[in-house]
């Protein structure tokens, strides 16, 4: 990692006028470094192939690396030092409680900042005119599921349940409305307590209540108990879940009851056909692409270039403007943003689960 | 009509069997307290760490070759109810022994640094993941009508039931017919007095922490068997609510714990059955509010005789 920016700071400094520096902020260090490896080795990956491929309007890009191993504080400092380093574009933060703060100073100091992996609602819901992602929202997968629900399986009668909180309950909320909208009764739609061992009592209730579709908001301790116990009662309902229960775990605790759960995870990119160049590119440098963030932060670079060409300029507004008006062919597919910097469709695919923990795509 | 009997039927059998268990956890607090006048608060981790012992003898069990079921389980049973009740007898011995006598509130932070030490401890050793395992003794028994809403009894929970009774059975024996539970009882009397008489207090007291510990390796057994599922933080909650059970039937009272476990489980499942799952703790803890109110020490408790 040293050796890389030494060299980045090495190039940058043989040709520092053309470069269009790019700062690629993230953990290097840290209890979740693993992530942002993720990060750099797909923004870097894009860097070189754009770099080879003629570079943006005659200038090369040049990648950047700063640590802000995972740590409010830290990347508040790193924002400021890629202020004073005059660098006008950002690939990053990683966690949602980095790139929050940090987001604050790029906004205020006109620099145009890309995450590919913060998935906090908050981030693009202050009016910020600076900030994008490239990766899905955890608000976006109630809709999926809803959707998803409302089309293929069509049950007769659902129970919505939720763990009270923020991420279980605002997942299982959309699910509901959009169950809604499409004339699906919900027969009941309710809270338990995260933590809680016996849900005897919850599943009568489902029995009584005769519902054949059980979506739940929440993560995976609290679903494989009720999985577990709504197979010794003989509930007869298909289970759903967002990407919180889409784990081993579900299955160790679930056992044979977690067959045949549905639930919806995000796409597999370095599994898509398309992408099958890039993957050998990967693994030619002897990386792994088949990290979450891998993609996301190739996309995100892909898009400063792609932006920067459009607008002709590399005013962070005159390219904001670019990425708000213009869609991107990247590979995790074509991208657009929304007047807040979210991608207009970002797709969460819904998965069978096995209880061996493999799992089958059933949507595209 | 008979659907929705069906269902009060399958309700209550939920309920009582959570509360069989939350029974089987409040004995510790009550003995304890009616006895040296503390809440032992490291009592959920003493149930906890059962809970972990079953799964460890079960797993070992299996590697010595022992598949028979019913060896299987009473093997569990013994094994952790013995190493618990060490964990129980060492509790008192290093925690509270040596701060006898003092103000009562330094047993009572000793007793919850003691409760963060073993957390923390089975979280280091066995990781702060979930355990599971399969389920040992599945199926039940279906009351009711095949057509419409029939109240289903699984195996393992006629199992919590019998167990439940006979530990009950047992203990009740032991305090109203043994020359050591007339010590016991004694000791709740006046602790002072019954030294005098030449009794050995302290091992009363130490006795008193071994039964607690080995009626919460007992639930943590049986819960354990029936969820499947164990982790270093099931204590916490698992103690808040066998202690509330404890106060509600009178603080002190071990018939009084008993009650008082079982009205809690059936309030829960009741309030989650006809009401809201979300509102289940809040209309349990209304319900203790109200007692309280109504009967400061409990429905089963001896009003606090000032002893001057």
């Amino acid at each position: 990692m040293i050796a890389v920016a030494a060299m980045a700071g090495a190039t940058g400094f043989a040709m520092a006028a053309d470069n269009i520096k790019i700062a690629l902020a993230g953990p290097v260090t840290g209890p979740v470094a693993q992530y942002g490896d993720m990060q750099f080795i797909g923004a870097k990956m894009a860097i070189d192939r754009i770099n080879a491929a003629g570079g943006v309007n005659g200038s090369q890009l040049e990648g950047v690396i700063f640590d802000d191993a995972c740590d409010p504080k830290q990347a508040v400092a790193v924002a400021n030092r890629i202020v004073n380093e005059d660098i006008q574009f950002v690939v990053g933060h990683l966690c949602s409680s980095s790139t929050q703060p940090a987001s604050d100073i790029y906004e205020d100091e006109g620099i145009l900042m890309i995450t590919a992996a913060s998935t906090s609602p908050e981030i693009t819901s202050r009016g910020y005119e600076l900030i994008f992602r490239t990766i899905g929202l955890d608000s976006l997968q109630g809709p999926t599921a809803g959707q998803y629900i409302a089309e293929k399986v069509k049950p007769k009668k659902v129970a919505v349940v939720h763990d009270k909180q923020q991420y279980g309950e605002g997942i299982a909320t959309a699910v509901r409305d959009v169950l809604r909208e499409n004339d699906i009764d919900v027969a009941l739609f309710e809270g338990i307590t995260a933590g809680d061992k016996d849900f005897s009592a919850l599943i009568s209730r489902l029995r009584q209540a005769d519902v054949d579709f059980v979506y739940y908001g929440g993560y995976h301790p609290e679903l494989g108990l009720i999985l577990r116990q709504a197979r010794e009662q003989g509930l007869n309902a298909t289970f759903m879940g967002p990407e919180g229960v889409g784990n081993t775990d579900i299955s160790a605790i679930a056992g044979e009851a977690s067959e045949g759960m549905l639930v919806t995870l995000p796409k597999a990119f370095d599994e898509d056909p398309k992408n099958a160049d890039l993957v050998k590119a990967f693994e030619a440098k002897n990386e792994d692409p088949s990290g979450a963030f891998v993609f996301p932060a190739y996309a995100a670079v892909q898009v400063i270039a792609d932006g920067i060409k459009l607008a002709d300029s590399t005013d962070p507004f005159d390219v904001a403007e670019a990425l708000r008006s213009n869609s991107f062919e990247t590979p995790t597919g074509t991208l657009s943003f929304d007047e807040k910097g979210d991608l207009k469709d970002f797709n969460f695919v819904v998965y069978e689960w096995h209880a061996d923990s493999s799992k089958t795509a059933l949507s595209e | 009509m008979p659907d929705s009997l069906y269902y009060f039927v399958q309700q209550l059998l939920n309920g009582l069997t959570v509360g069989s268990t939350y029974a089987l956890i409040a004995i510790g607090y009550t003995m304890v307290y009616g006895i040296i006048g503390m809440i032992n608060f490291a009592h959920g981790e003493v149930y906890m760490i059962g809970s972990y012992i079953a799964f460890i003898s079960i797993a070992a069990l299996a590697m010595f070759g022992i598949e028979f079921l019913p060896l299987m389980i009473i093997g569990t049973f013994i094994i952790s109810m013995i190493v618990t009740s060490a964990y129980g007898y060492s509790i008192e011995r290093v925690a509270y022994r040596p701060l006898r006598g003092g103000n009562r509130l330094i047993p009572l932070i000793s007793a919850i640094g003691m409760s963060i030490f073993l957390q923390n401890l089975v979280r280091l050793a066995q990781g702060s993941r979930d355990i599971a395992m399969p389920n040992l003794i599945p199926g039940g028994i279906n009351i009711g009508p095949p057509e419409g809403f029939s109240a289903t009894l699984s195996y393992m929970q006629m199992i919590i039931f019998a167990v439940t009774l006979i530990s009950m059975t047992l203990l009740t024996l032991f305090i109203t017919r043994s020359r050591m539970g007339r010590a016991c009882r004694a000791c709740a009397e006046d602790l002072k007095m019954t030294n005098l008489l030449g009794i050995n207090t302290n091992g009363i007291i130490a006795l008193t922490f071994v039964i607690g510990a080995a009626l919460a390796a007992v639930a943590g057994v049986l819960l354990g068997m029936y969820y499947g599922v164990v982790n270093p933080y099931i204590g916490f909650m698992a103690g808040l609510k066998a202690f509330t059970a404890a106060v509600l039937g009178g603080i002190g009272s071990i018939p009084g714990a008993v009650l008082g476990g079982l009205l809690l489980g059936v309030t829960e499942a009741m309030t989650a059955g006809y009401f809201s799952s979300e509102y289940k703790d809040v209309v349990a803890f209304s319900l203790l509010i109200l007692v309280l109110l109504f009967r400061p020490s409990g429905i089963l408790g001896r009003p606090e005789v000032e002893k001057v």
